[in-house]
């Protein structure tokens, strides 16, 4: 078909766009599980938060109109990103750390209630319904691809993967090279070995927080730009196919992160494209299913050996 | 010996007197208030709907107590919030039936009504819906004390298809829906009429509520040449796609039901939701004959011309006039009276049949215009 190409091309473009934010969303998840161990279910909140203190930062600022857009952009940015991080810190510090130590299953559940309570804090501060944000970043570039057939490039979408590209180029180079980044590794192959080295082990746990909460805190505020439309409960489904994402690509790896959440977002994009649109959840998790049936670690997940 | 022991006169008066009081005082204090439910999204993606249906609720309950209440006893109105979820929903249902109400005016969404007048409808209590457009509601099973002061889909649809025949002739139609009751309802009559009517449905797909990224199905459209799409859904969805389809260069026009017409649309959509459609129930606030109901919504700064106002209104008052009429609050008795009667409405004369349905109701097809406006299309 003539338009087989440009359609597939528009696709591609909606999936990794889709997949970027997805990615940045599981990197949190797969950093805390990598360190501690535990699926910190109130991560998709944090992405939450962050998109709604960008919002609130963009409303304040809008009214002085005379400031030009980037800055606009980078200051809701700046803040959302220091007050997201600090939710992301205030959440390990109180709901979590106490509780180390302990049976696997208790901060899981402190998680979960965690999640709840962040959904309805910001449901009580913020008011339940859907809140609209400002179409800052209108317009597209557009491709002319086969018989008048327009492959259409939105400025929003290419924020994101250009960010999203940007932030995994700096996090992969920060986590190599950096102090920080190999006491982070360090901690993450062996806790107790690298307490015993002198690695202040919870001033890293609390950074892989804060990192992870940063992360989402730039997905959340990409996408209310992109989408338009917040709600109190975004951070619920976005954090399951974001833990989805990580789980696919290697629960505990970054790289693995990165890929799965492309992944899944390519294939809910080609799944709603390409077949009726009401399957698509059906095609991702089954996609999940699939892989973990053969690469029960994921993706990239490395296959832990067990030394008798 | 006994005299001491005897009231004087005066005393045995006094006491009688005392007495008599008390029980006037008692009495005074038994004048009953009677309770009317009102159930609906208070909070959620869809709160305006059920806002609206507070606003009409109220202003009839205002109205009706100004005038002497019913029978002498005034309206009260109390608050449910189901999100318009049909878990939440039957949870309220049940609250409700273990409190005082017996009369409820909602809920709002069809997804969430149809079960809760299960349970409205086994346990006796009267249940009037202003906005609840699912024919199921009606059509599933006899239900005697459940009724709608609103048209159905298979009235509304019908309406919408014929406006796209006569005045849009479109080359390609897509019809998508939400997978819910009330979405896909009226989509399916909506892409039922229209390839009836010899307009083929190039694609009759479902998208997720709830979801923020509907490229994907918007690429699919825009590759199969569609210039006009039918949603049946909600606005918070129709928003995200009007505003995604001009983002991606999609030329359609969009049409939806009534869960598409509210303000907040136009705030999500922006310029995108110029020159949408949707069809409505008929304006009553234009009908000279309520114009002191309209003035009554003014003065509160209520919104006279909503969708769901004036029908909440006519809700309230049939369920005022059916206690009136049937001299009592006991719901299965009143149920029999609404059943029997015809009442004067801002809707116009309003009598059920045996399902609980109106015998007639206009739906009109509107513009919406990006300031928020809308107009009559035609």
């Amino acid at each position: 078909m003539a338009d087989f190409l440009p359609q597939f091309t528009q696709q591609l473009i909606n999936g990794l766009s889709l997949g970027a934010i997805y990615a940045l969303i599981a990197i949190g998840y797969t950093m805390v599980y990598g360190i501690i161990g535990m699926i910190n279910f109130a991560h998709g909140e944090i992405y939450m938060i962050g998109a709604y203190v960008s919002l609130v930062t963009l409303t304040a600022l809008g009214a002085q109109s005379g400031v030009p857009l980037p800055i606009v952009l980078g200051a809701a940015l700046l803040v959302s990103v220091v007050v997201t991080a600090g939710y992301g810190f205030a959440v390990e510090r109180f709901a979590y750390r106490p509780l180390r130590g302990g049976p696997r299953l208790v901060p899981l559940i402190s998680a979960i209630g965690m999640s709840i309570l962040l959904q309805n804090y910001v449901a009580l501060g913020q008011g339940a319904r859907d809140v609209s944000v400002p179409q800052l970043i209108a317009g597209g570039i557009d491709i002319q691809m086969g018989e008048g057939y327009s492959v259409v490039l939105p400025y929003s979408r290419l924020a994101i993967i250009c960010v999203t590209v940007v932030l995994m180029v700096a996090l992969t180079l920060f986590i190599q090279y950096s102090r920080m980044g190999r006491a982070c590794r360090a901690c993450a192959q062996d806790m107790g070995m690298s307490n015993l080295l002198g690695i202040d082990t919870n001033r890293v746990i609390s950074f892989t927080f804060m990192l992870g909460a940063i992360l989402a805190a730039v997905g959340g505020m990409l996408i209310g730009l992109s989408v338009g439309r917040l709600s109190p409960f975004i951070g619920f489904i976005a954090g399951l196919k974001a833990f989805t994402a990580a789980v696919l690509g290697g629960i505990g790896s970054i790289p693995g992160a990165m890929l799965g959440g492309i992944v899944l977002g390519l294939a809910e994009t080609f799944a709603a494209g390409y077949m009726p649109s009401q399957y698509k959840d059906v095609v991702a998790f089954s996609l999940l299913v699939l892989v973990l049936l053969f690469w029960p670690t994921g993706l990239l997940g490395k296959s832990r050996l067990e030394k008798v | 010996m006994g005299r001491n022991h005897e009231m004087k006169p005066s005393a045995r008066k006094g006491s009688a007197a005392i007495a008599l009081g008390l029980f006037a005082v008692a009495g005074a204090a038994n004048a009953e208030t009677i309770q009317i439910g009102i159930a609906g999204p208070m909070t959620g993606p869809v709160t305006q709907y059920g806002d609206m249906v507070k606003e009409g609720a109220l202003t009839a309950i205002e109205m009706i107590n100004a005038a002497g209440g019913v029978n002498g006893d005034q309206l009260e109105a109390v608050f449910f919030d189901d999100a318009c979820e049909p878990k939440q929903a039957v949870a309220v249902a049940n609250n409700i039936v273990s409190s005082d109400v017996r009369f409820v005016v909602g809920h709002v969404c069809s997804g969430s009504t149809i079960p809760a007048a299960d349970i409205y409808d086994n346990e006796g209590i009267v249940m009037i819906t202003p906005s609840a457009t699912a024919p199921a509601l009606t059509d599933d099973k006899p239900r005697s004390t459940i009724f709608r002061t609103i048209g159905r889909d298979d009235q509304q649809g019908p309406v919408a298809a014929r406006y796209i025949v006569e005045h849009i002739k479109p080359q390609t139609v897509a019809v998508l829906h939400d997978k819910q009751s009330y979405g896909q309802g009226i989509a399916t009559v909506v892409k039922r009429d229209l390839e009836a009517a010899n307009i083929p449905v190039a694609v009759f797909e479902g998208i997720n509520a709830g979801d923020s990224d509907y490229s994907a199905v918007i690429t699919k459209l825009k590759s199969a040449g569609v210039d006009f799409v039918y949603y049946g859904g909600y606005h918070p969805e129709m928003g995200l796609l009007l505003r995604q389809a001009r983002e991606l260069g999609l030329e359609a026009g969009f049409m939806g039901p009534e869960g598409v017409a509210n303000s907040e649309l136009v705030a999500i959509a922006g310029p995108a939701s110029e020159g949408m459609l949707m069809t409505l129930p008929a304006d009553f606030s234009q009908n000279p004959a309520n114009a002191e109901i309209v003035k009554a919504f003014q003065e509160k700064n209520r919104d006279a011309a909503g969708a769901f106002q004036l029908p909440a209104y006519a809700a309230v008052q049939i369920i005022a006039e059916g206690i009136a009429g049937a001299g009592t609050t006991d719901p299965v008795a009143v149920a029999e009276y609404i059943h029997a009667n015809t009442f004067e409405t801002p809707l116009g004369p309003v009598s059920y049949n045996e399902k609980g349905d109106l015998e007639s109701f206009e739906f009109v097809v509107f513009r919406q215009n990006s300031d928020g406006s809308r107009v009559p299309a035609n």
